[in-house]
């Protein structure tokens, strides 16, 4: 064997194991900067080349910019060139300056210098520059073999490592993508076993807080035209009045400019703001401020926000209707209370008052009404009649209508006269109530041996009365003013009626009158009414009550406006 | 009740809080209160060790976020220590390793606290 030989084996055999280790340490390493130090290093002192350097492909700007550069003369560490190079070179493993000369120039280096192409089957990396050998001689084949070989291997270690930090950032967002839906998942949840409103604005502010990494932040509500903060976090001073409408007058998504509009979102150094809807109106607007991360709010952040936004948005809309349902539940139960109340202060039973035959009915069109009827003894042994209807419905009429009941009963006792105590009962109800309450009022008094009753109507529609045998109604119209609508000017006037056997009359208020038709364009009025009287006259008490309501039923197809109540008394 | 707990220690003069369980939208304003009540008394050196928690969301974060800036305006700092892997997932996730002092060992975290 020969010297040379053997010297050749021995060299060829140093190549491969440095090739081997050099290309172990390569994949292995997930560090490109590592990969391409090595590249550069093991290169130049396999040359021995005093100029080296390796040139990264910016995809993007199509510029080169300079990793890794050692010697005087070239390009500096990072600088950054754009190179015009053909399609054709790039497909080259290996360049010379012979025949690249103006690529070579661009570049900057001596013709003497070699380019090895840094690609892998599909992606083009760089390029490994090295400059003259230091003892002039050219580069073997041999040596441009083991370079290649090197570079194939350093190009696929960098594309594997890119591909390696590519896929870890991917993962890392599809994991933030996870926990931004699980915050919204675990949120509705727990979301939907609060009611209080608070807590739901406190736990709102801290997933804000932690998941966008903030620190300022401000949540405001517009509660039936009320504008207001209801959770705060990092803001000193809370918006006035006229901040809160500029902040609910900005668009859905406004990225604050560097000096907004709006002293507050300046001052506390708001980035986003972003508006929340609940069917179609803006009821909430969400502000918040830097991240902690130093980053932007992207689309992204955006949309977490909106969805985290319109969830604490609908759990405090259902909060709202939850109470208002509750109260409205508290309302009904206190107006049946009241209801109950009110018909306690309707004689139940009737009383039975001897040579009378009695009926008497209130049908209230709300839970509690207005109209009001009673009996009461009086200590001569006779009896007080009243009917009375209170302006308006409801609670306010029901209040007016409780505060006449106890006035009744307190003078029933006393032995009035009935136009004295109507001007007194006028006076109190006027000065107690406000100008636009009235009560229309009648009530007789029938005398201890049932033969006479005196009378005194105030306003109210005239009960109607049939004489024994008379088929001509007579009306009880004499009295005076409406009850409350001014002070008693002019005493009322009271009027006695004999009674005979036989005698019909009816009190009644307007619900019956004025009873409307299904179209409602024509009331039942008096005349149907007398006519229903005139009919079923012969009938008993009970029973031309009993016509009467359905004659109105009929009329109106059962539908009721207003309280009805009727009186019938028939003289045995 | 949702199973979360705290205690506090004091070690050096440096207030150690231990949170074990879970912290989430139900637990997180156990933790504001007893931040809140150490500010309040001006202890300000504040360890919260997580040994024991088992989880935590994004409310429980921003707790962390609501009082940092407070207690570092005030001279002190709140620094966390002793996660498990799947808890410092998460502060990691979200970014909190840039902000906070966040520390393997308790004792780390103490020696931090040396002026």
């Amino acid at each position: 064997m020969s010297p040379s030989t053997n010297l050749e084996e021995r060299h060829s055999r140093f190549e491969l194991r440095t090739l081997l280790e050099t290309s172990r340490l390569l994949i292995e390493s997930q560090d490109p900067d590592f990969v391409l130090n090595n590249l550069l290093l093991i290169t130049m002192g396999k040359l021995l080349v005093t100029k080296g350097m390796i040139l990264i492909f910016k995809p993007g700007e199509n510029t080169y910019y300079a990793t890794r550069a050692k010697g005087r003369g070239w390009l500096n560490e990072n600088d950054e060139i754009s190179i015009d190079i053909s399609d054709d070179l790039l497909e080259a493993s290996v360049l010379h300056g012979a025949g690249c000369e103006e690529l070579f120039n661009q570049i900057g280096i001596e013709q003497e210098s070699i380019l090895f192409n840094l690609k892998t089957s599909n992606h083009h990396i760089g390029f490994l520059c090295l400059g003259p050998k230091g003892n002039k001689q050219p580069i073997t084949e041999n040596e441009i073999e083991f370079i290649e070989s090197l570079t194939i291997i350093s190009s696929v270690a960098i594309a594997n490592s890119r591909m390696f930090k590519e896929m870890r950032r991917i993962n890392r967002r599809l994991d933030r993508k996870v926990h931004d839906l699980n915050t919204l998942l675990e949120l509705s949840k727990d979301f939907n076993l609060m009611v209080d409103r608070d807590e739901i604005a406190r736990i709102f502010k801290f997933a804000m807080l932690g998941q966008m990494l903030i620190r300022t932040f401000f949540f405001a509500l517009d509660v039936d035209g009320e504008k207001s903060i209801v959770s705060i976090s990092g803001i000193n001073d809370e918006p006035t009045t006229d901040d809160l409408d500029k902040l609910f007058e900005l668009e859905a998504v406004t990225h604050v400019a560097e000096q907004a509009e709006c002293d507050f979102l300046n001052e506390n150094n708001i980035k986003l703001v972003i508006g929340l809807n609940f069917q179609g109106e803006k009821i909430g607007v969400v502000g918040v401020g830097a991240r902690g991360n130093q980053q932007e709010y992207g689309p992204e952040e955006v949309n977490f926000l909106q969805s985290l936004g319109n969830l604490a948005l609908l759990t405090i809309q259902k909060s709202l209707l939850l109470e208002e349902r509750l109260e409205k539940q508290r309302l009904d139960e206190e107006l049946n209370l009241a209801k109950n109340i009110q018909r306690g202060l309707l004689p139940d039973p009737l009383p039975t008052i001897t040579g009378f035959d009695l009926a008497a009915i209130n049908i209230s069109s709300r839970q509690v009404g207005g109209d009001y009827f009673d009996f009461i003894n009086t200590p001569d042994g006779g009896h007080l009649l009243a009917i009375a209807d209170v302006t308006g419905k409801g609670v306010p009429a029901s209040l007016l209508m409780a505060n006449l009941q106890s006035m009744l009963h307190a003078l029933a006792p006393i032995d009035v006269t009935l136009n004295e105590a109507s001007g007194s009962i006028n006076d109190i109800i006027h000065k107690n109530t406000p100008a636009d309450k009235f009560i229309t009022f009648f009530w007789g008094k029938i005398f201890p041996d049932g033969k006479r009753l005196r009378y005194v109507n105030a306003g109210h529609n005239p009960p109607i009365m049939f004489r024994k045998g008379s088929d001509e109604p007579e009306l009880l119209e004499a009295g005076g003013v409406i009850l409350g609508a001014m002070p008693t000017l002019m005493p009322y006037e009271a009027s006695d009626i004999e009674l005979q056997s036989g005698d019909l009359i009816v009190f009644f208020t307007d619900g019956v009158t004025e009873a409307m038709n299904p179209e409602q364009t024509e009331e039942y009025e008096e005349e149907r009414l007398t006519e229903c009287i005139r009919k079923n006259r012969d009938k008993s008490s009970e029973d031309i009550q009993q016509a009467i309501i359905d004659d109105i039923n009929e009329f109106s197809n059962n539908i009721q406006y207003d309280d009805i109540t009727i009186i019938v008394m028939k003289v045995a | 009740m949702k199973n979360f707990g705290i205690s506090i220690r004091e070690v050096d003069n440096i207030r150690v809080l231990d949170i074990s369980g879970e912290l989430d939208a139900h637990t997180a304003s156990q933790l504001e209160n007893s931040l809140k009540s150490l500010i309040d008394h001006n202890h300000i050196c504040i360890i919260v060790n997580c040994k024991g928690l088992d989880y935590i969301a994004s409310a429980g974060l921003g707790v962390f976020m609501a009082y940092i800036e407070d207690v570092r305006g005030m001279g002190g700092d709140i620094k966390l220590t002793n996660m498990n892997e799947r808890v410092y997932n998460v502060f990691d996730l979200l970014g909190f390793p840039t902000l906070y002092d966040i520390h393997d060992d308790e004792s780390e975290a103490l020696t931090g606290f040396d002026k």
